[in-house]
């Protein structure tokens, strides 16, 4: 028989375990649900959309949004996104229905997983990626760029076969530039790692030595997200809205904050690989707080300065985009791989 | 509409429902981006004006014809004025004429702003252009409103003259909105004319030369831009623009870009044109009255102008009634448009250029459809 002492010990040492248990548990979920997860994720859309459509309406002489919310109609994306929750979905009677549902949900979480290989602390990453976070989240961003394809392809319209061509004309003229850019960064750093690529900007961030790459990158995530001057497929002037048009409801608004994912998701590559990712001083009482802090930071700049653009530039055609990418950011990627190849040879002492 | 194309090419219905076509249908047939033809589908606005004027006698006439072009009012209204007064026998008095010159110029700057903001929408990317080019057309609005007492359709040129005298007070406020407005143009250069991506995008792009511009009839800066001299208000001087120094505005590239910088350029012509006459206007009476309740004498008589979009002719066959037998309007858009249909021919011409091209030509389709 047990005595009572025995008992409570036993009991008492098993609730230390299982919370010991839970509170691991959710020190290592706290990435997947906080930062950079799911409610990191929907904030950032949230926020960049509404800060868009104030920052541009002013640009255009407008007010924005200034009705839901009072201080400068805050609330306007949640009020749009409970309206278009109560849409219909209407499915053209010639589309394939499979492909067609798939598509837009397949795209926001391609490029959500991706963002679960960025560091946003030094022990803060969802998944490393057993020390090759950089080939794989390149390897999982790339299957966006199909989405598109079949969505343009199942809506069986003339406007989304001529957007899904395009989008996939875009993604050729701008991924291999990207990846070359990042190779370039990868040989500086010695390692595919995203931590230890961050790690070994202490010295200098990659912007200096790899100023080409950067400037490569910064062009390709313009392509790559759908930005302006790079929106081609979804041109609203020449194709209605490319290989959206045919969406409706909820399916739209999943497109829609899958353009804002993927310009996270590559603005926090971007971030990383050159901007020294969460390094910066410690101003703001812990070294954990201030390495979220700088990556908010950083974020911001990047964000604002995209947005920016769409102010003033027209759209490039599409001939002209794919001429940029071929004939301009694919040598000056290589010469940013030839650039880290003589700092790595004669100037290791630079990173 | 022309026989159904072949399997290989894909024919889209640019239009009506469509963020860039306007009121009417464009049957583009394309080779993936390649365009092919483009059909120009009109009818879609038809209001049948022409018809309506039969019905109306001359002084009412000047309501519906203002309604084919509603950015450019005074212009349009006036080709139908000088018409009748050209069937009547009547010479409106000196200042009469500079009040109208005024006037028409203020409509062709803001036909001008509100084609170049559309121009520079179709490039592509948000429309902030767009929407500075519309507020800066509020102060002239409101000097209009000053003077003829609303802001777009006036009806304010009668047979005979116009319908109420120019407020002298307002010359001042009138000279300081042109200087304001000035400053504004180079904004818009800055700020548009020299963006590489728009010079990347509209230059070398739907080139028409001065003998195909001349073959296919193309009408008003856009045929000036293609390095053919030819303006109404040079060439056939009528009410005060003979007396007034100006120089018409012409371009030798006759592409896209040259079709937007060639109304640019207008727009600083116009700002010249009304300091002139607004320095220059005489004093003494505005109007001879013209009775409605008369009947006009029986023959025909033909008047044009230089409208925003190019020549803008009415002829006017009079039976002895109390209104016109038949009122017959040539209208610039619909020019244009035939030049367009024909522009695949003489040069490629790809999907993403369309609506650079077709805004180029700054259309109206009610002005087409009438």
């Amino acid at each position: 028989m047990y005595t009572l002492n025995e008992i409570i010990g036993s009991l008492t040492k098993f609730i230390g375990n299982l919370w010991q248990f839970i509170f691991q548990m959710c020190m290592s979920l706290a990435p997947v649900l906080f930062i950079p997860g799911l409610t990191f994720i929907l904030l950032f859309v949230t926020v960049v959309i509404w800060f868009e459509r104030k920052y541009l309406a002013h640009a255009m002489l407008r007010m924005g949004p200034v009705y839901a919310g009072r201080v400068f109609g805050w609330l306007q994306c949640i009020a749009d996104f409970l309206k278009i929750l109560t849409k219909e979905i209407i499915v053209p009677s010639d589309a394939d229905k499979t492909l067609y549902y798939l598509a837009p949900i397949l795209l926001p979480i391609v490029d959500g997983l991706a963002i679960a290989f960025i560091p946003v602390a030094p022990d803060w990453v969802i998944f490393r990626g057993f020390g090759y976070g950089l080939p794989l989240f390149l390897a999982i961003v790339s299957l966006g760029p199909l989405c598109p394809l079949i969505a343009g392809w199942a809506a069986n319209n003339k406007y989304t076969v001529i957007g899904s061509l395009r989008a996939a004309y875009m993604c050729i003229a701008a991924e291999i530039p990207l990846l070359l850019s990042a190779a370039g960064i990868a040989i500086l750093a010695g390692s595919f790692d995203l931590v230890d690529i961050v790690e070994a900007q202490s010295k200098m961030w990659f912007i200096i030595p790899g100023f080409l790459g950067a400037l490569v990158f910064f062009i390709g995530i313009l392509a790559e997200a759908e930005r302006t001057p790079f929106d081609i497929s979804v041109a609203e002037q020449e194709i209605v809205f490319g290989w959206r048009t045919e969406y409706s409801g909820i399916l739209f608004m999943l497109t829609m904050m899958a353009e804002y994912i993927s310009l996270l998701a590559w603005e926090l590559l971007f971030i990383t690989l050159f901007l020294g990712g969460y390094k910066g001083p410690v101003i703001f009482g812990s070294p954990f707080i201030s390495n979220i802090a700088w990556v908010l930071i950083k974020l911001g700049i990047l964000t604002a300065i995209i947005i920016l653009l769409r102010t003033v530039f027209p759209r490039f055609r599409l001939d002209q985009a794919i001429k940029i990418g071929w004939r301009y950011l694919i040598p000056l990627a290589i010469a940013n791989i030839y650039i880290a190849i003589i700092i790595k040879l004669f100037f290791p002492f630079v990173v | 509409m022309s026989e159904e194309p072949s399997k290989r090419v894909m024919r889209i219905s640019w239009g009506p429902q469509h963020p860039m076509s306007g009121q009417i249908r464009i049957l583009v047939d394309t080779d993936g981006e390649r365009v092919l033809n483009i059909i120009p589908d009109l009818g879609f606005t038809h209001r049948a004006i022409e018809k309506i004027l039969e019905n109306r006698n001359v002084v009412q006439g000047v309501v519906p014809v203002e309604r084919m072009v509603m950015v450019d009012t005074a212009n349009n209204a006036l080709a139908y004025v000088r018409a009748v007064e050209e069937l009547l026998g009547i010479e409106p008095p000196k200042r009469a004429q500079y009040i109208r010159v005024i006037i028409c110029e203020v409509c062709r700057i803001l036909s001008h702003l509100y084609g170049f903001g559309l121009g520079a929408e179709s490039g592509g990317g948000y429309p902030a252009v767009f929407l500075w080019s519309t507020a800066d057309r509020e102060p002239f609005l409101d000097l209009m409103e000053r003077i003829t007492g609303t802001r777009w359709s006036y009806s304010f040129f009668v047979p005979g003259g116009v319908y109420r005298d120019f407020p002298d007070k307002i010359k001042d406020k009138f000279l300081k909105t042109l200087s304001y407005f000035e400053k504004r143009l180079e904004t818009y250069r800055r700020a548009w004319f020299e963006n590489k991506i728009f010079e990347a995008r509209a230059k070398n792009v739907g080139v028409l030369k001065p003998e195909d511009a001349i073959r296919l009839g193309a009408a008003g800066p856009s045929l000036r831009s293609s390095g053919v001299s030819l303006d109404v208000r040079k060439n056939e001087p009528y009410e005060a623009y003979d007396e007034i120094d100006f120089k018409v505005v012409t371009l030798p590239e006759g592409d896209s870009y040259a079709r937007l910088f060639a109304r640019y350029l207008e727009m600083v012509e116009s700002v010249k044109i009304i300091r002139q006459a607004i320095e220059n206007m005489p004093s003494g009476p505005y109007r001879k009255s013209v009775s409605p309740f008369k009947r006009l004498p029986k023959g025909e008589a033909y008047a044009r102008v230089e409208a925003a979009r190019g020549e803008l002719g009415v002829h006017i066959i009079s039976d002895g009634g109390f209104k016109p037998y038949r009122v017959k309007i040539t209208s610039p858009t619909l020019r244009n448009l035939y030049v367009l249909s024909q522009l695949p021919k003489i040069s490629d011409i790809l999907l993403a250029d369309l609506p650079v091209i077709m805004y180029s030509f700054d259309p109206w389709y009610l002005d087409a459809d009438r």
